[in-house]
């Protein structure tokens, strides 16, 4: 169609043009309509379901290789010796024995203290940028720049943490003790702060995503609401507090249970940094796990801590998933 | 609709707050950016000037950091002394090779489950999904078991179907709801006017083609990152760029210099390739939670 910018001049122009266009769009109708090259069959059947599952067939066999199999052979090594030779039936005994495994039990709570004090420090964080970020005229570019850490490989950003850590050499290592909050020893050599120090890294990596979810879900306050309140004489703070939090808790729901099963998942950037010491300081249960099956290559224990670890992960993600298909949870 | 949109009043209170608020995000932009400039800036310097610091609470003496004549010995070490090469080239075949099998496998199972019903769908997809979620810990006990008794360790086909295991449920769920998103209409469209099924799926290809594209290069990044199953199915055969970054670091002699150049020549192109994606970045980082 002719652009109404365009109509401009005296009359007799506009009118040519007008005629102009009409004409065009007359050519348009004329058109002859697309030929159909394919051979139309004698009658179009609904589309039969197996069709479907033929797509779906070869991604459900690499999954029932790659998943499904190693999931019922996990449950077969738990209940044998396993070890680099082979296999021999001890029943329920790789499992009877955790119960009085100190280092399985203390693993679970070290990984509950890890994935409290990471989650707290990055909501708090997290949404606290999320709220100044979105007010910001550079919001892209903020936003561009937390994406960063994120692209970094966290076995790589253990090794570079483990050089500003460093206790004669490292950049934070010097401005801690400057600041006087450490005194000469690195924080990864002590059992007191390593934990803190693997927080640290967790929280410089992964604090952005809560903040882009909570960007995401800041978007979605609604503004009516805002301004009743701010009418109504509110300041900012209960604004914050009385209205836009509230919004937030569903997405956050994603962003934590999210957040909390990746610390089930990686554990690469502790690996790195402190492989679980000093002593057992920071041996969180996937870290004890990783020590058992991949270094004293004890398969049968290791499938054992294995399954109580995926048992937990798979409630966790029933309920993400649930959190997920809600219509108010996030899905925009 | 941004809420910034809303009115607020300029009151003492506002004012300290947005003042807060610039001053915590530069603060956070410090925390974040600064291990970056390190890391950088490291990967130039010589041995000793990279240890160089200013005496304890010496806070005028951080020029330091800026004083060196910069090298690139540590870059041409990795490939002299190292096999950084080889390295490189595993890394981009494992993770090349993982992100195109589970995105062209991964899209054909997300179109059907978009546009099928069946009993059991939701168990499916349940199973889908939380094989992405499985601790890749706990996932590569029984993996590593049988890719032992299939000679699968230490090559890079292993390692390639290793990361099927995190990549391909990765592919079905996002791509599940990006073809959500396509509206059946248009095949039913091509198929009233005669096309058959796979023509008709043929012609909405055209509007997810960039979405694909997006999310191949998004299993890439997991997989290129990924130092677990790296370390453990590919020990011995198929070294990869975080492993190999790692093994630098030896208990006698750990070359800071060569790991801060490795720690870049890993991390470049993840970020100049998340830049590319940026737009689906997000919503891959946030499993779909977040699309922006």
């Amino acid at each position: 169609m002719t652009d109404v910018s365009s109509l401009s001049g005296t009359s007799r122009e506009v009118a040519s043009k007008l005629f102009r266009a009409r004409a065009h769009s007359v050519e348009v109708e004329a058109r002859p309509r697309a030929e159909i090259t394919h051979k139309p069959r004698k009658f179009n059947p609904p589309m039969p379901k197996h069709y479907y599952y033929y797509l779906m067939a070869p991604a459900i066999a690499i999954l029932a290789f790659i998943s499904l199999y190693p999931f019922f052979w996990l449950i077969i090594m738990s209940l044998q010796d396993v070890d680099i030779g082979g296999g021999e039936w001890i029943g329920l005994k790789n499992y009877t024995k955790l119960f009085t495994d100190a280092r399985f039990i203390d693993g679970w709570i070290l990984l509950a203290q890890y994935s409290v004090m990471c989650l707290g420090l990055q909501v708090g964080l997290g949404v606290t940028l999320a709220v100044v970020v979105n007010s910001s005229k550079y919001e892209k570019y903020l936003v561009t720049a937390l994406l960063m850490p994120m692209m970094m490989a966290p076995a790589v950003a253990g090794l570079l943490w483990l050089f500003l850590y460093n206790g004669t050499f490292g950049w934070y290592h010097w401005v801690l003790q400057s600041a006087g909050i450490l005194d000469s020893a690195s924080i990864l050599a002590s059992a007191d702060t390593a934990m803190y120090a693997i927080v640290l890294v967790d929280v410089w990596q992964w604090t952005p995503l809560i903040t882009i979810i909570a960007l995401a879900g800041l978007k979605r306050v609604p503004r009516d609401q805002l301004e009743a309140n701010m009418v109504d004489g509110a300041s900012p703070l209960r604004n914050f507090f009385a209205i836009i939090l509230p919004n937030l808790y569903p997405v956050l729901l994603i962003a934590v249970l999210l957040r909390f099963m990746d610390n089930f998942r990686f554990i690469d950037s502790i690996l790195v940094l402190t492989g679980g010491g000093p002593g057992s300081a920071t041996k969180i249960l996937p870290v004890y796990l990783f020590e058992v099956a991949f270094k004293f290559f004890k398969l049968g224990r290791g499938a054992a801590i294995a399954l109580t670890l995926l048992i937990v992960t798979i409630l966790l993600g029933k309920l993400l998933v649930r959190v997920f298909e809600k219509p108010q949870g996030g899905k925009g | 609709m941004a809420s910034r949109d809303v009115v607020s009043y300029d009151t003492p209170l506002s004012r300290a707050l947005s003042i807060f608020g610039t001053v915590f995000v530069a603060f956070y932009l410090v925390w974040t950016l600064l291990p970056f400039v390190v890391m950088f800036v490291s990967s130039f310097k010589d041995m000793l000037e990279a240890f160089k610091l200013p005496v304890v609470g010496d806070w005028a003496g951080m020029t330091v950091f800026f004083d060196f004549s910069p090298t690139l010995k540590h870059y041409t070490t990795l490939f002299t002394e190292n096999s950084f090469g080889t390295y490189i080239m595993n890394s981009l075949i494992a993770a090349g090779g993982s992100a195109v099998i589970s995105v062209i496998f991964g899209s054909l199972a997300a179109y059907s489950l978009s546009r099928v019903d069946f009993r059991g769908k939701q168990d499916l997809f349940f199973w889908i999904i939380s094989t992405r979620m499985a601790p890749v810990v706990a996932v590569m006990v029984p993996l590593y078991a049988i890719f032992r008794s299939l000679d699968l360790v230490g090559t890079l086909p292993g390692l390639i179907l290793a990361y099927t295991t995190f990549n391909l449920p990765f592919a079905i769920w996002m791509l599940k709801g990006f073809f959500d998103n396509v509206p059946y209409a248009i095949e039913e469209a091509q198929m009233v006017d005669g096309a058959t099924r796979f023509e008709a799926f043929r012609s909405i290809l055209p509007l997810v083609a960039p979405g694909i594209g997006a999310f191949v290069v998004l299993c890439v990044l997991f997989a290129w990152n990924d130092f677990l199953f790296a370390a453990i199915i590919g020990s011995g055969g198929a070294k990869t760029l975080p492993v190999a970054t790692r093994e630098l670091v030896q208990p006698q002699n750990i070359q800071w210099g060569s790991i801060m150049a490795a720690g870049v020549v890993t991390t470049a192109p993840m970020m100049l390739l998340g830049l590319v994606i940026r737009k689906y970045l997000v919503a891959g980082l946030t499993m779909g939670a977040v699309k922006e």
